[in-house]
């Protein structure tokens, strides 16, 4: 997984106009339909993350660590810059949103998989493992709107993980289930890695940094501030912020 | 292959086709979702339509006289193409809308989120097509006319021109979120300026030319001349129709991935 002088730019908007109507008043009156500047969210920036590597991602809120998962994950296309992924890529990113409330986790286990582009017959052979990690029990038929926040996490993650993807994307989403699955998840990071897999973490908890990666990258306002060991990043990062 | 170079670079149909699971997956489940709690599951789909369907029939034979024989077969070769096509452009303007999670947590092409609302759409329409076409073979023609054969052309033109219609829609109402309101008043005006419960010939000749401007109304007439009057329609009308519906489907695909890359960072 290679980034490559990746810039990300977003328009910060005064004024967003939201409706054709007034889409048209403004047309009328010659005044400007959007107000907006540029904003880089990303800038420059650069990533290579090899098989059975772990990178993580840390810096505070709006740095860019997200956007930079979701330029990763395909969902944002770089304003410039290259992203080139290899083999198949699985993101848990935001909890819960790739859910489908209206159906049951078992569906929408196979709905995702449909995502990742897996055949019937693929997921078949995952499903028994997926379902042992999420420990949902009878749950997993039951509409993922009655899931508590936790169980919304398990099964993402269950998924994502489960289904060996050759780069898998981690957004925050340790902080949610309980010690017990938390600890499992670790365990298991750490088998995608042994295996081969090119892991990036976005996380707050510099524990778990030291523990799943073995490089850091500290984000400031969409740049890169420091690039090392996770060691001396978040050791560095723990410094400045106490 | 998700994310195999990002998404720019694939061609949009190669995209499409790698995400033909999906399509499948999206279009089961928008028929699950709809049919999961009704025990009279297709036939509650019906009712609405054949309310409709009723009602104009009886107004337009007993109070306003539309001279027209068999006026039933005559609404029951159209309405259901027209149906189609309004059930389409209202999805347009919250299928985006309504999959925003699942766009903002993962890569894929959105225009399957469009193409997956057709195609369980698209199943609905097989059958009550079929149910027209066995009325009006048994108490319409007393038989099967030879141009029953074209309906397969008829229903692609009737997808393209949908779509040319709904892809661009749909990225419109993701930016602005007073399309949900106009459309309704659209699509009222649509039903009174297309062939929908009168037959173009009632339509002045002064004026046909800039009726026609509207797809639909072409699209709508072939089906009246195939399904109602049975016979085969004249190759110019077919190809017009056939012309526009392949133009707006590209010019409409066109503005769809002009604004696709845009779509997730849009709530």
């Amino acid at each position: 997984m290679l980034c490559r002088g990746v810039v990300k730019r977003f328009f910060r908007y005064e004024h967003r106009t939201s409706s054709l109507r007034e889409v048209f008043i403004r047309a009328v009156l010659r005044r400007p339909i959007h107000v907006r500047r540029a904003e880089f969210i990303l800038d420059g920036f650069d990533l290579r993350v090899d098989p059975g590597e772990g990178v993580a991602l840390i810096g505070s809120n709006g740095s860019g660590k997200s956007t930079a998962l979701r330029l990763i994950a395909g969902i944002y296309v770089p304003t410039e810059g290259v992203v080139e992924t290899h083999g198949r890529v699985t993101a848990v990113i935001e909890l819960g949103a790739g859910f489908q409330t209206e159906l049951t986790g078992l569906e929408n286990v196979s709905l995702y998989a449909a995502v990742l582009g897996f055949k019937r017959r693929e997921l078949a052979e995952r499903l028994p493992d997926i379902l042992a990690f999420a420990e949902l029990g009878d749950f997993i038929h039951e509409p993922v709107k009655y899931y508590s926040s936790g169980m919304q996490a398990r099964l993402a993650f269950s998924v994502a993980v489960c289904v060996r993807p050759d780069v898998l994307l981690i957004d925050e989403v340790l902080a949610v289930g309980d010690q017990a699955f938390r600890q499992r998840c670790l365990e298991r990071l750490r088998e995608f890695r042994r295996q081969g897999g090119a892991l990036v973490v976005v996380s707050h908890d510099l524990e778990n940094v030291r523990e799943l990666c073995s490089r850091a990258l500290w984000l400031e306002r969409g740049r890169v501030r420091m690039e090392g060991t996770a060691e001396e990043v978040t050791a560095a990062y723990e410094r400045e912020n106490g | 292959m998700i994310g195999m170079t990002g998404m720019t670079a694939a061609a949009p149909w190669t995209e499409v086709w790698g995400a033909r699971e999906l399509l499948r997956s999206l279009a089961v489940r928008n028929l699950k979702v709809k049919y999961q709690r009704s025990t009279l599951g297709f036939a509650w789909t019906l009712i609405n339509p054949l309310l409709t369907l009723t009602v104009l029939a009886a107004v337009f034979t007993h109070v306003v006289k539309i001279a027209v024989p068999h006026y039933w077969a005559f609404l029951l070769s159209g309405y259901f193409v027209w149906n189609y096509l309004l059930q389409m452009i209202s999805t347009a303007t919250y299928v985006l809308a309504e999959h925003a999670g699942l766009r903002r947590s993962v890569a894929f092409p959105s225009e399957v989120l469009v193409l997956s609302a057709a195609a369980s759409r698209l199943a609905e329409f097989a059958v009550e097509m079929a149910l027209v076409v066995a009325a009006l073979a048994v108490c319409h023609h007393s038989g099967v006319p030879a141009s029953f054969s074209l309906l397969p052309l008829l229903v692609l033109l009737l997808i393209l021109l949908s779509l040319g219609l709904v892809l661009p829609l749909a990225v419109l109402a993701a930016f602005y979120n007073d399309v949900q309101h106009a459309v309704p008043i659209l699509l009222m005006m649509l039903f009174y300026a297309s062939p929908v419960f009168y037959p173009v010939r009632l339509v002045p000749e002064a004026v046909r030319r800039l009726y026609f401007l509207n797809p639909i109304a072409g699209l709508l007439t072939l089906y009246h001349q195939v399904l109602y009057e049975g016979r085969f329609p004249p190759p110019a009308l077919l190809g017009g129709v056939a012309a526009a519906s392949v133009l707006l489907f590209l010019i409409g695909y066109a503005i769809f991935n002009r604004y696709k890359t845009v779509l997730a960072e849009i709530l």
